[in-house]
């Protein structure tokens, strides 16, 4: 450990402090407030078993929120994507993409879903808006930057048959960056589950909306219900994208590796 | 000249004559200090093989990428049938779908199967909707398969390219290649990482397509053995010239380039090289 780390460390350590003083994140609060889960613990084993299938059915909803945001938002990202990659277009197409993506990516979805409650008003339209929004700028940058990495050889040597862009795109760069495309999609529909899950927070629908309402009223056994249902699900989902994963991504990409003759 | 004042159609009289590739004092530089070509000329007749041999570096490979339009030269003319090769030149475009370029990676798609590479071939051949669709004619899959046949790989049309052998892969290049109905065909080392009896096998699969199609193919090798038993023609290229042109005859090597030199002296000035 030189000094030069140790004042490095020191200062981070500092900033820590004030940081947590001026934001009023006292641990001993957090200790003091254990106690309170115990009530909450105890008033979901009160709550009547009735509340299960409202639970199950808002995530059920917010399923269904989250598949239509992301199918729609990957639609409307890959020809972006396509736009956006520096090795397929001039300068003059993909900077303003480029620029378009990166306003995009700046609002987070909570943002986005308050936007489109203004627009269209509450409900689950303007959470699956919002979804969309939030996966076209998440997914257009990871594609395009696929696309990028994607191995020049086959596109040279397809390039030199004389064939089109659109030929181009279709017959070579998809398929070279389909294995990531996979694995990005899975990824995204993962996260907008559990995205969806909050959005009701500002009014857009989902299971967030019961349990802020629930929070709202002091009904902490019922929300509680409702995040376990939360838990529980992204639990399964996440652990069926990894079978898939492992199933066709993994393996296409170790086939590769096949010694030669 | 008298083909040429016979015929009506002038595009018809220059696709007859008899030197298909051309080139002319040809400089190329990858920066403004460095040439990786330094005053090539050269010229190829139509329905020949023809090889270029060097070390690595010496700017072989990027002989047969000014000959596809992939690059195009600093200063001096190149002509392909009459055509200055440039991927922007719209009759070159054209012609750029009858010349199989096979580079050294081989730039299969791996992810796809060894058909569906083939058929990329006959890209240019599709209209809009079938190329937007991925529908190949029925008369094109055929070929496809023919050429399957021809190349060996019968019973493989529906393996992923990253599951076959690296002499496969080679057939696979060289199927999609001949796909194109080709009338030149550029190889970058095809054979260069093969062990000897691939390697034949893969040039007489070339030159057993060349005489029934009447081919023209440029071939860059390592190894002079093997270009001067399968090439009409050998040119040696060291540090971006042509130093030596060369050819067999009977029993005789010839020298083409300046033709005072002996086969005794090729063979010597040969051996060096290789010794360096």
């Amino acid at each position: 450990m030189t000094p030069k780390n140790n004042i490095i460390i020191g200062i981070i350590v500092a900033l820590l402090v004030i940081a947590s003083y001026n934001v009023d994140a006292n641990p001993i609060d957090f200790v003091e407030g254990l106690p309170n889960l115990l009530i909450i613990l105890e008033e979901i084993v009160a709550v009547e078993p009735k509340y299960i299938p409202t639970a199950l059915w808002a995530m059920f909803e917010t399923i269904q929120m989250a598949f239509i945001g992301t199918v729609v938002g990957i639609a409307i990202a890959l020809p972006l994507s396509m736009l956006a990659a520096r090795n397929l277009n001039s300068k003059f197409v993909y900077a303003p993409i480029r620029a378009l993506l990166a306003a995009i990516r700046t609002f987070p979805s909570i943002l986005w879903a308050l936007l489109f409650v203004i627009m269209v008003g509450t409900g689950t339209f303007a959470g699956v808006l919002a979804i969309i929004m939030y996966t076209i700028g998440f997914i257009a940058k990871l594609q395009y930057e696929a696309i990028e990495t994607i191995d020049s050889d086959p596109m040279d040597a397809v390039g030199s048959i004389g064939v089109s862009k659109v030929q181009l795109i279709s017959y070579v760069v998809i398929p070279e960056s389909a294995s990531h495309l996979l694995s990005q999609m899975l990824y995204m529909f993962d996260y907008n589950i559990r995205q969806t899950s909050i959005l009701g927070l500002v009014g857009a629908g989902g299971i967030g909306f019961y349990i802020i309402n629930y929070i709202k009223f002091f009904e902490y056994g019922k929300a509680a219900i409702f995040m376990l249902v939360v838990l529980i699900t992204v639990l399964v989902i996440d652990w069926v994208s990894v079978k898939i994963r492992d199933k066709y991504i993994i393996k296409s990409q170790h086939g590769m590796d096949v010694p030669t003759k | 000249m008298k083909q040429i004042q016979m015929t009506t159609n002038p595009s018809f009289s220059l696709i007859s004559t008899k030197k298909i590739i051309q080139m002319s004092d040809v400089w190329t530089s990858y920066d403004s200090k460095n040439f990786a070509l330094e005053g090539i000329n050269l010229s190829i007749d139509r329905g020949t093989i023809y090889s270029i041999v060097g070390q690595s570096g010496s700017g072989k490979s990027t002989l047969l990428k000014l000959m596809n339009g992939m690059m195009v030269p600093g200063k001096g003319i190149i002509k392909i049938d009459y055509v200055t090769p440039d991927m922007n030149n719209k009759k070159f475009k054209t012609m750029m779908h009858t010349i199989g370029y096979i580079p050294q990676s081989l730039g299969l798609i791996k992810n796809i199967t060894v058909l569906d590479n083939i058929l990329i071939g006959a890209l240019p051949r599709l209209n809009k909707i079938q190329s937007l669709l991925k529908k190949f004619p029925e008369n094109e899959v055929k070929e496809a398969k023919r050429i399957l046949q021809l190349v060996g790989l019968t019973g493989k049309e529906n393996r992923k390219v990253y599951m076959i052998s690296g002499g496969e892969k080679r057939r696979v290049a060289i199927a999609r290649a001949l796909m194109q109905k080709p009338t030149i065909l550029l190889a970058d080392e095809i054979v260069s990482e093969l062990d000897h009896v691939t390697a034949h096998e893969i040039m007489d699969l070339i030159i057993d397509v060349q005489k029934r199609t009447n081919l023209t193919a440029i071939m860059v090798h390592h190894d002079m053995q093997l270009a001067l038993e399968y090439a009409n023609r050998v040119a040696v290229i060291k540090d971006g010239k042509k130093i030596l042109e060369i050819g067999v005859e009977g029993d005789n090597i010839v020298d083409f380039q300046t033709g005072d030199m002996t086969t005794e002296e090729i063979m010597e000035m040969y051996s060096d090289d290789t010794k360096k």
